[in-house]
């Protein structure tokens, strides 16, 4: 960590990969009888993973379930794929700008 | 934290699923008019069940539910089911699998109903491969800020 800017975009990409992980579980189980939705909750989690602990996956609640008793639904998840993807890409972007500043101190400005 | 290759080997697993599935379907569709089979009778239609898969088998997510005690949810076909009901009467006296009353059994298989599941199953496949390249994406990413 270099300072507490990248410490927390760390934490962020860490978050963002975890809950990506989620919902490819969850796609993968679209067709598994009896399947439940999981996902974390997103605001909560971020401010318990700034103080160092690990994010709790749980049950999403008021989803309609189907005659197999699986209640994934394929475009929640896809918008949360795509979401958590440019979120991603961003963090990243802003991530990769905080390295560079740091390489031009190394570089003493010469490589600018 | 485990990394994010596990979620690839989840997504690998919805595909496999899928895959199977989408044979058995094209098995039952191909075979709707087979009067014969090696066990004897018509044939009978087969279908995939689910189940998901707490522990994968990759090296790397074992390790992941070492380090982290909670491991993803990959699915697997835990077996294979088939429709053991009696087979279905035509009265088709020409053929050669007719019994003396001139009645043939034939499979229980609706094509069109195969069909339907078939598309379902090519749909699942293609969510399965969306999410595994948006998953993709993100390691690239993550690989980018090395340079």
């Amino acid at each position: 960590m270099l300072d507490s800017v990248t410490g927390s975009l760390e934490r962020y990409m860490d978050l963002l990969s975890a809950r990506q992980k989620i919902v490819a579980s969850n796609i993968a189980n679209a067709d598994t009888p009896g399947f439940k939705t999981k996902d974390l909750d997103f605001q909560s989690e971020f401010a318990s993973a700034l103080s160092g602990s690990q994010p709790q996956a749980s049950e999403v609640t008021g989803l309609p379930v189907k005659n197999d008793g699986n209640n994934v639904s394929l475009d929640r998840e896809a918008r949360l794929l795509a979401e958590n993807a440019m979120r991603f890409s961003a963090a990243s972007n802003l991530m990769r700008s905080q390295l560079n500043t740091v390489k031009e101190a190394i570089q003493g400005g010469k490589s600018a | 934290m485990s990394s994010l290759f596990s979620a690839l080997s989840v997504s690998a697993s919805g595909m496999a699923a899928q895959r199977t599935r989408a044979a058995l379907l094209v098995e039952n569709i191909a075979n709707s008019e087979t009067t014969r089979t090696p066990g004897g009778g018509p044939y009978r239609r087969k279908d995939a069940i689910f189940s998901s898969d707490e522990t994968g088998s990759a090296f790397s997510s074992e390790l992941d539910a070492q380090l982290d005690g909670q491991s993803l949810t990959g699915v697997k076909v835990v077996g294979i089911s088939v429709d053991n009901s009696a087979p279905e009467k035509q009265y088709l006296p020409g053929h050669p699998d007719a019994d003396a009353d001139g009645y043939v059994s034939m499979p229980k298989v609706n094509p069109a109903e195969d069909m339907v599941d078939l598309m379902g199953a090519n749909r699942s496949y293609q969510a399965n491969v969306a999410a595994m390249s948006a998953v993709k994406d993100m390691i690239q990413k993550s690989i980018d800020l090395l340079r």
